[in-house]
């Protein structure tokens, strides 16, 4: 990429101008950014006027340009197409989270944003955590949410928006707020978009390095059972010996040894390194992440729960037989 | 449609890491990761219902994952989507205290509007 002369002004101003032309023009960029604050603004809830279709049409065009000259400036790095799917999907449903007057629907366009960010995931080679996304998020915490939603909202009877509480038709300070965000999202991605193109492409470890490791996974047997299996072992093959950063499985036939790829059953997959990673790198942090959950959910039961009052009646009744008996007596007496 | 043609058509998923990918692949992740972190931030700021406002959190929780694992997809590390289940965990945590306190002070006022609480000051 040459971009001589490009940038005026001398300097370190002009070399950091130069870092964020590598990827965007910073004029297209602010004013996506612009646009899209203009659009947030406009379809955030109000009572009387809401624009909201402008405001979405104002902000997918915001968006649409800061991630089209993205693309434009380094056409040979573009990322695979399916991440313009999923990313318009999530910053759209996210931005409908925020935009929608009634809870339930939030909750459930926020759903979607979980399941685009999951495809986001997938696309960036991370099946397992995409997958556990789904589980955990879609699956049990937003259920959470939506039962706390369904206790605690005053069920409007009618369709239209006058029926819906005061506090969910009307945003609080949606101009100062939206202009306050897109100030700060200006910034922090000039921030990124500056240091991003300069880093250096790091270069892949070894995929089977992991197999030295995993006795278990890397069996004699195993590999043997897998060689097998695809019809790759002769008469009298025996095994000599495994070697992952070369890739190769040494075996022992009649007449000396000869290496054979190692199957794709034994290699190592996404699930197998995060485990590694997991109980290998962070141990501590697995224990520790435990006693938050259980602290949570002790904290959560003491917060809900709920003191059952008795009726005047029988606290009247209650206290007469105090007075008269013992404590031990009367409280067999009260309770019904 | 045979499934080949399908694959090709949708070339999702790979196994493991393939090969690294470029600074500039990165920066549009990271741009969706940031536009989801501020818009998390203005519905906390503009939403006066309590729910929507913990359910903003949840939206900034979900931009953070969505950087660490671009990250991890940049370095061609594990740590990154191994620091996503610590955010999940973090998550759940939260939403349980916060949906409990959120059902205690529903009952107290009757209402979900954050300004209620305005009295609650020092």
């Amino acid at each position: 990429m040459v971009h001589a002369g490009s940038a005026a002004g001398f300097g370190r101003q002009k070399e950091s101008g130069r870092a964020v032309e590598q990827l965007i023009n910073p004029f297209l960029l602010f004013l996506g950014l612009a646009l899209g604050g203009v659009g947030l603004c406009a379809a955030l809830p109000r009572r009387r006027v809401n624009p909201q279709v402008l405001g979405a049409v104002l902000g997918g065009l915001g968006l649409g340009i800061v991630l089209l000259a993205l693309g434009l400036k380094n056409p040979g790095q573009l990322p695979n197409y399916n991440f313009y799917i999923f990313g318009f999907i999530a910053v759209g449903s996210a931005l409908r989270v925020i935009t929608h007057p009634r809870p339930v629907y939030a909750a459930l366009y926020f759903i979607l944003t979980i399941l685009a960010s999951c495809g986001l995931y997938l696309i960036l080679s991370a099946e397992f955590m995409a997958f556990a996304l789904v589980i955990i998020y879609a699956g049990a915490i937003l259920i959470t949410y939506l039962f706390v939603i369904m206790l605690a909202t005053q069920a409007p009877s009618e369709d239209n928006l006058e029926s819906l509480a005061d506090y969910d038709t009307q945003a609080r300070a949606p101009f100062v707020a939206a202009v306050t965000g897109f100030v700060l999202l200006a910034s922090l991605t000039t921030m990124l978009f500056r240091g991003v193109g300069d880093l250096p492409t790091p270069t892949a470890p070894h995929p089977d390095a992991l197999l030295a490791e995993m006795p278990n996974k890397a069996s004699p047997d195993k590999i043997m059972l897998a060689l097998d299996r695809r019809g790759e072992l002769r008469e009298g093959d025996q095994f000599a010996g495994l070697d992952p950063l070369a890739g190769t499985v040494t075996l022992q036939t009649i007449d000396g040894y000869r290496t054979v790829a190692i199957p794709p059953e034994v290699k190592v997959g996404n699930v197998e390194s995060i485990g590694f990673d997991l109980l290998n790198e962070h141990p501590g942090s697995i224990e520790i992440a435990g006693v938050i959950l259980l602290m949570a959910m002790l904290g959560a039961t003491v917060l809900s729960r709920k003191q059952v009052e008795f009726e005047e009646e029988a606290k009247l009744r209650q206290s007469q037989a105090l007075a008269a008996t013992g404590q031990v007596f009367a409280d067999k007496e009260v309770r019904p | 449609m045979s499934p080949g043609l399908l694959l090709s058509l949708f070339p999702i998923a790979q196994a493991g890491f393939p090969e690294p990918m470029g600074g500039a692949t990165l920066a549009p992740y990271l741009f969706v990761s940031a536009l989801l972190f501020v818009i998390g931030m203005v519905g906390f700021i503009t939403r006066r219902n309590l729910i929507i406002m913990f359910l903003c959190t949840e939206l900034m929780f979900q931009a953070a994952g969505l950087a660490l694992v671009a990250f991890s997809r940049f370095y061609l590390e594990h740590t990154g989507q191994t620091f996503v289940i610590f955010v999940l965990t973090v998550a759940a945590a939260e939403a349980a205290l916060a949906l409990a306190l959120v059902v205690l002070l529903f009952r107290k006022k009757d209402s979900l509007s954050g300004e209620e609480w305005r009295e609650m000051q020092g």
